[in-house]
């Protein structure tokens, strides 16, 4: 076709072509590694709790003066937030699970420090904790009630059941299922031994950024002393008036103590997932702010390039080129153009993306984003550059006579 | 005041070699009101380029007031030009966003001269073309022949050696291009020295001094008479 | 003739108002945006206290499972911090972590409400610069004597005094009362190097009392408390006595003489511990100075690291685009360039009137930068929130203006370095004939 010459006319006007060449590898280097961070932000945003997060929300009791008793009021309250409408179950707990706040401790097969540790973040509560929680349980049993200490100040712990994720028992015993880790002893806290009762499907820990977020334990005990953290499950759509309703009547309840932290575990999530989401907006708005800025770029330097060869152009009409030539002129122009400058784009974005995974544990781009972006960034090239070219198209040929 | 001895210029591309100019000579005195004529592509806007040290030359020797214009660099030539040329065009070429007392203005800057030296001397020189009352106005709100008496102005403003026209009233309908001309002789009887390029005969014809350029060589130089009889005017069609 | 040429580049910026406007934006965005990750990098990756960062010294002492390769715990043990406080050798030191308690406030009207505070040595106030409102820190009699007395953030003094001279009051905190000796007035270091175990964008304490009233009181502690080996029995001494790691220890070291003696003086210790069964692993204790600290705690997150790769490309494509409109600009006024050229303006005039119409350029895009950065902080602040970090400093403060103003106008120039060389290189031949 036409691209011989409109690649000679283009080399004469060599430095417009190269700023457009390296404003388009630039613009698709930043925007590709830009959605690839973004996506992975919010895969990773995605990944479930295991929890009924709609529906489940929590608070703190912390109890002051000497007339305050821990196990009493603790037991007072979990019943009277069970009996009360449109809450399904209610459990204490130490830690919130994607909170950020909570406790972990190595795990071990066997009593000996230099043996294999992993380390998984544990949940002390009571029987209740599968159903407020609304785990699913995929083998063994719950904790039965009289399973449950209550230990009044620092007392030791003596009991020895665990309920542990899925993750957790895969990570442990890698050949079994769920139901063949029933009963086999795991040493926590240096050498404490216990006894897998259960297996839940998923429970994350408190750390969602943590690499083991996945492995985590139950433990069917509760250090009842000023302070006590509530965790509690509604009926769908119930929450919110049960949040107001549930810290008044802990609040009227008794005297000698505060309700703080009052929180949905949405609130929570959003919290701790704060700065992925808030990442992912900066990053849009500098994708955004790029096409833009690039697209302006190609369409002044395109109103540019046509300004200066008007007379050319009225002559080609004059010498018979149709409208949809001198179109398809500026658009072959544009196409070529990008193409160089997705070819070079490429390139960097690949380059970028390998600074990123080795020097910020970041994991490797798909292949597809390349193509993908390479597609992307030439599509707007050609929407860019389509106004000015026809407006060129326009052109009439008799301008081609007048000699002003 | 202006002496060219055997001066050449050589355009060179890849292909072909163009002498626009090929040892002219031309000697210039002071008061002279001199045109150039010659046929489209004979050296005629070369030699007004060479003269106004817009351009340079190949060869020979160039006298300007008495300095060899060959060696000098940029900046000395951008002083020269400052100092000894007032330039006249035939678009006029003047600043569109500037009014006429910025326009007039320019070549003052860049001489360095103080605000009230210089308000006086644009005053007086916008005064000199009758366009005083209009010094705020841009050059758009102004007619053509308005226009060039503002270039005119400018050119002056500078007490130059000498006046550079190229074909200064080309874009002019003929009645504002009298106007002009007799702007100009006014100026040349004042004593400023006039070099006009132009192709019109009847302009030509009524200067002290005519130079005719063929293919980049003075043809004839003639000290014309003013004769309402000239020659017919195929002669130099 | 400064003057003369910002004229003329006004008059040239109505000329081409949409082509100006463009570069004043390209400049803009790509300005402010770059402003934005920039004062991100480096407030967080500032030295929040640079007249003493080098004389402030974090100590961290190498205990842990020999079986696992993990970096030096941040914190002591509070066996490792008091014998560290008994031998004294810095100039300063102090032992500090956080606690909570609530406080049960005079006034009936207010109802009794949780604080985080700071249990620290006498010396913290004084080694970490913290400005006082009114009253003193305590001395070190009052840590040794456990002493009952506190100082109150300027927040809580608000709350809790309305805003006035306090010292002298008696407040209530967990069934105990405390003396208040002194407030401290809005001390809020970013990143708050003295205790990055709650992330280094943490808020401050609201109130200060002498460390030795934690274990003594009983207080909750908070923070960040890590174990390697399960602590044996049960209740606070047990606790005490654990090689659980939970306080952060400060010296203040003024010479470097000092720095080697203390270095050493922290490895024989270690080597004595060794002996007694302790510190399994091979010795590998630190001081790192503010600076040292906060980068082995790798306080800029990879998020405004990388940020900063891309607002920097971000720039670049601006700047490319500038490029190219300056070009635009200047070409399109080369017969005007050519008329200067006849009326005596050489190449040195030219450079500096389109360096200037560059710079102006440049100028505005700054100042309208400057516009857009200070939005684009007030946007992240609002994206991280106020409730989980400190964000009051994200702000454009002047010096962070000045800067921008001038990068604004000195990248301008540069991306119109080749524009002006053109410029300037105007054949005026050509271009006084009429076109």
């Amino acid at each position: 076709m036409e691209i011989g010459p409109i690649l000679r006319a283009m080399i004469r006007n060599k430095l417009g072509a190269v700023l457009i060449t390296l404003q388009i590898a630039f613009t698709m280097t930043v925007v590709i590694n830009a959605i690839f961070i973004i996506n992975e932000r919010s895969n990773l945003m995605a990944r479930p709790s295991g929890l009924d997060e709609a529906n489940t929300f929590y608070l703190s009791s912390v109890g002051y003066g000497d007339e305050f008793n821990g196990v009493v009021t603790v037991r007072d309250d979990l019943e009277r937030l069970r009996q009360t409408p449109g809450v399904v179950d209610a459990t204490v707990t130490n830690a919130i699970p994607v909170s950020g706040s909570g406790s972990n401790t190595g795990v071990r097969l066997v009593d000996d420090e230099a043996a294999a540790t992993s380390f998984a973040a544990y949940y002390r509560v009571d029987e209740h904790a599968i159903e407020t929680m609304d785990l699913d349980l995929v083998a063994g049993r719950n904790f039965a009630a009289e399973d449950v200490q209550w230990r009044a100040g620092s007392e030791a712990i003596t009991t020895r059941e665990l309920i542990i994720s899925q993750q957790l028992a895969n990570n442990l015993f890698p050949d079994r299922e769920p139901n063949g880790v029933l009963g086999e002893t795991m040493f926590i806290n240096g050498s404490e031994a216990h006894q897998i009762i259960g297996v839940v499907e998923q429970l994350q820990g408190p750390w969602p950024s943590n690499s083991s977020v996945e492995l985590s334990m139950l433990q069917p005990n509760s250090s009842v002393g000023s302070s006590a953290t509530y965790l509690i499950r509604t009926e769908p759509g119930q929450r919110d008036r049960l949040m107001a309703e549930v810290e008044e009547m802990l609040v009227a309840s008794n005297s000698n103590r505060i309700i703080r932290d009052l929180m949905s575990l949405e609130q929570t999530r959003e919290g701790s997932y704060r700065i992925d989401s808030a990442m992912s907006t900066i990053l849009w708005a500098i994708i955004i702010t790029l096409i833009f800025i690039t697209s302006m770029g190609i369409v002044g330097m395109a109103v540019f390039g046509i300004n200066r060869r008007r007379k050319q152009i009225g002559t080609r009409r004059a010498l018979g080129a149709t409208r949809l030539e001198i179109l398809r002129h500026f658009m072959v122009e544009n196409l070529m153009v990008s193409t160089i400058g997705v070819t070079l784009g490429a390139i960097l974005t690949i380059a970028f993306s390998i600074v990123l995974t080795s020097s910020f544990n970041m994991p490797t781009m798909a292949w597809y984003y390349t193509p993908l972006g390479m597609i992307a960034l030439i599509l707007i090239g050609q929407v860019a550059v389509l106004g000015p070219s026809s407006g060129a198209a326009r052109t009439e040929p008799a301008i081609a006579t007048r000699s002003i | 005041m202006l002496q060219m001895k055997d001066v050449c210029k050589v355009f060179r591309t890849e292909l072909v070699e163009t002498h626009a100019l090929n040892e002219f000579s031309l000697t210039i005195d002071e008061g002279e009101f001199v045109t150039i004529t010659g046929p489209s592509g004979c050296g005629k806007t070369t030699f007004l380029n060479i003269a106004g040290l817009l351009e340079t030359l190949s060869t020979g020797q160039y006298l300007l007031d008495d300095i060899d214009v060959s060696t000098l660099s940029d900046y000395q030539r951008a002083k020269l030009r400052n100092q000894k040329i007032g330039f006249i065009f035939q678009s006029f070429n003047l600043m569109p966003d500037l009014n006429l007392f910025d326009n007039i203005d320019v070549p003052l800057r860049y001489r360095g001269m103080k605000a009230a030296e210089r308000k006086e001397r644009i005053d007086e020189a916008l005064e000199s073309v009758g366009l005083f009352a209009r010094k705020k106005h841009v050059p758009s709100q102004l007619s053509g022949g308005q226009q060039q008496r503002v270039a005119i102005a400018r050119a002056l403003v500078g007490n130059p050696l000498f006046l550079l026209a190229d074909e200064p009233t080309g874009n002019l309908d003929s009645n504002t291009a009298h106007g002009v001309m007799d702007l100009l002789q006014k100026i040349n009887d004042d004593g400023t020295t006039i070099i006009m390029v132009t192709h019109d005969q009847d302009l030509a014809s009524q200067s002290k001094r005519n130079v005719h350029i063929l293919d980049g060589r003075i043809s004839s130089s003639d000290l014309t008479t003013v004769n309402e009889n000239a020659e017919p005017r195929a002669v130099f069609a | 003739m400064l003057f003369y040429y910002l004229r003329l580049s006004a008059l040239s910026y109505k000329r081409n108002p949409i082509l100006s406007s463009l570069m004043v934006l390209a400049v803009a965005i790509g300005i402010s945006a770059y402003m934005v990750i920039y004062t991100l990098n480096y407030v967080m990756g500032g030295n929040p206290i640079p007249q003493k960062s080098e004389q402030l010294f974090h100590v961290q002492l190498d205990i842990g499972n020999p079986n696992q390769s993990f970096d030096p715990p941040r914190q002591l043990t509070y066996l490792d911090s008091m014998a560290l406080m008994r031998d004294g050798r810095a100039s300063r030191q102090t032992m500090s972590s956080k606690f909570v308690g609530i406080i049960e406030p005079e006034n009936p009207e207010l109802r009794p409400f949780r604080s985080v505070g700071r249990g620290a040595s006498a010396d913290f106030f004084a080694m970490f610069d913290v400005p006082f409102l009114y009253g003193s820190s305590w001395n070190e009699d009052a840590d040794t004597n456990l002493q009952q007395v506190v100082v109150l953030s300027r927040e809580l003094n608000e709350r809790l005094y309305g805003g006035g001279d306090s010292t002298g009051e008696i407040l209530n905190m967990e069934g105990n009362t405390f003396q208040v000796l002194g407030v401290i007035d809005e001390w809020n270091p970013v990143p708050k190097y003295y205790d990055v175990n709650n992330g280094p964008f943490d808020t401050g304490e609201e109130i200060y009392l002498p460390w030795n009233l934690i274990p003594s009181l009983e207080l909750s502690r908070a923070g960040n408390t890590s174990c390697h080996k399960p602590v044996v029995g049960v209740g606070w001494q047990a606790f005490l006595n654990s090689e659980c790691v939970w306080i952060q220890y400060w010296v203040e070291l003024e010479t470097p003489e000092a720095e080697a003696d203390y270095a050493n003086f922290i490895n024989n210790y270690g080597a004595e511990q060794k002996q007694l069964g302790r510190f399994e692993k091979p010795l590998n204790n630190n001081i790192l100075d503010v600076e040292e600290w906060l980068i082995e705690q790798e306080v800029l997150p990879d998020e405004t690291k990388i940020l900063s790769a891309l607002a920097a490309m971000l720039l670049a494509v601006c700047l490319l685009n500038t490029i190219g409109l300056l070009l635009s600009k200047f070409l399109s006024k080369s017969p005007e360039i050519g008329v200067r050229q006849a009326l005596g303006a050489h190449k040195g005039s030219l450079f500096i009137q389109h360096v200037i119409e560059a710079g102006f350029i440049g100028l505005i895009g700054g100042l309208f930068g400057a516009v857009l950065a200070g939005f684009g902080l007030e946007g992240v602040k609002v994206l991280l929130g106020e409730d989980l970090m400190q964000t009051d400093w994200i702000q454009l403060d002047l010096n962070l203006i000045a800067i921008t103003m001038l990068m604004a106008i000195m990248s301008t120039i540069v991306a119109g370095l080749y524009p002006i060389w053109r410029a300037c290189n105007v054949n005026p031949a050509i271009h006084l004939k009429t076109q």
